[in-house]
């Protein structure tokens, strides 16, 4: 991967964003292919949704341990577990 | 007579995810005459993690049939995880089917996890270089295999199960630039070559629950995301007599399915 330089120096940019994005699935400790990174003029949010907290928690980390210097807020969710209430027909 | 089938995908099970499915599982029995496993069972595909699928899936009390899914094979262990899941009785297919006997009727399950290659008139060719020619060849053997499995079966419902889509439908909700990466019109096309009844299919996380092959087969996507509960199920084959089942055989027309 290539280092990104000039970090902090203006706003996130394209190669940051694919460099995040390749990171959610190639970093083991994520493996995840269902995050979207989604600019917005304060920050980049992660979108998406995990089957666990520590999942969720752990993606923040690892983002922002990467990418000290770019803004970045968390909107992920855990995706419920509750059996289905109901039954799809096909006839 | 209906045959009751429970699926979900995309569970990505480690350590961190045991029990979470267990409570609603346990419910199955009894609503339920088997559950199929769309793929991406794993996080990693380690066999560690096979261990824990099968402890979440295994001894339910119905029968478990998977494919694995693209996550499934990240680590280089397929053997073993299909060796730790089929150890707790789950039926792993890969170009292959099985027939389960149900109160609703014979139930033919054909499974492949398929591979990417974008839909009709977007798709990759089998043309240029050997990488490229490679990727699409996958495609091709995966969908060849799907069909041959599909047509071995004896059965009175036929269902196709796949990690990658076979339909472009489901994928809605997804960015258009990836569906080459989400599945492959290939796929749909060994659907329509049998007399199948419901594709089921995970990977699309971003997708959506409902499509239809150009045949007319109906496809639901299953991945955990889309569903948002532990898993669905679907009623089959209701207020469908012999000769209904025979004649779609026969024809390959769907008309009295859509
Ligand atoms: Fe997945
Ligand atoms: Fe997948």
């Amino acid at each position: 991967m290539t280092r990104h330089r000039g970090l902090g120096a203006g706003p996130p940019d394209e190669y940051v964003e694919a460099e995040i994005h390749r990171l959610l699935t190639e970093d083991p400790a994520v493996a995840e292919q269902g995050i979207s990174v989604v600019r917005t003029e304060r920050a980049l949010v992660l979108y998406g949704e995990v089957e666990s907290a520590q999942r969720r928690d752990e993606i923040l980390r690892r983002v922002s341990e990467r990418f000290p210097d770019v803004p970045i807020t968390s909107d992920i969710g855990v995706i419920r577990k509750q059996a289905p209430t109901e039954i799809e027909q096909l006839p | 007579m209906v045959i009751r089938i429970a699926a979900v995908g995309d569970v990505h099970l480690d350590e961190d995810v045991v029990g979470r499915f267990r409570p609603a599982l346990e419910e199955m029995p009894g609503n339920a005459d088997v559950l199929l496993l769309a793929g991406d069972l794993t996080r990693h595909g380690t066999e560690v993690e096979a261990r824990c699928v099968a402890r979440e899936f295994g001894g339910l009390g119905v029968p478990v049939v998977a494919v694995l899914g693209n996550h499934d094979h990240q680590c280089d262990q397929v053997p073993q995880v299909v060796g730790a899941l089929e150890e707790a009785g789950i039926v792993v297919l890969e170009g292959n089917g099985v027939v389960l006997d149900s109160p609703g009727g014979r139930l033919g399950v054909a499974g492949v996890k398929g591979f990417g290659g974008g839909f009709a008139g977007r798709c990759a060719s089998d043309f240029g270089e050997p990488e490229m020619k490679a990727f699409v060849r996958t495609t091709t053997e995966s969908a060849d295999r799907l069909a041959e499995a599909l047509h071995s079966l004896d059965c009175d419902l036929l269902v196709a199960l796949t990690h990658y889509s076979p339909v472009p439908d489901t994928l809605a909700g997804e960015p258009l630039e990836i569906y080459p990466f989400l599945g492959s019109y290939q796929l749909g096309q060994a659907i329509d070559s049998a007399p199948t009844a419901l594709a089921l299919h995970g990977h699309a996380h971003h997708g959506s629950e409902r499509g239809t092959t150009p045949g007319g087969v109906r496809v639901r996507n299953v991945a955990h995301p889309v569903i948002k509960q532990a898993y669905s199920i679907f009623h089959l084959g209701d207020h469908l007599d012999q000769a209904q089942v025979s004649g779609i055989g026969a024809g390959g027309i769907q008309q009295s399915w859509s």
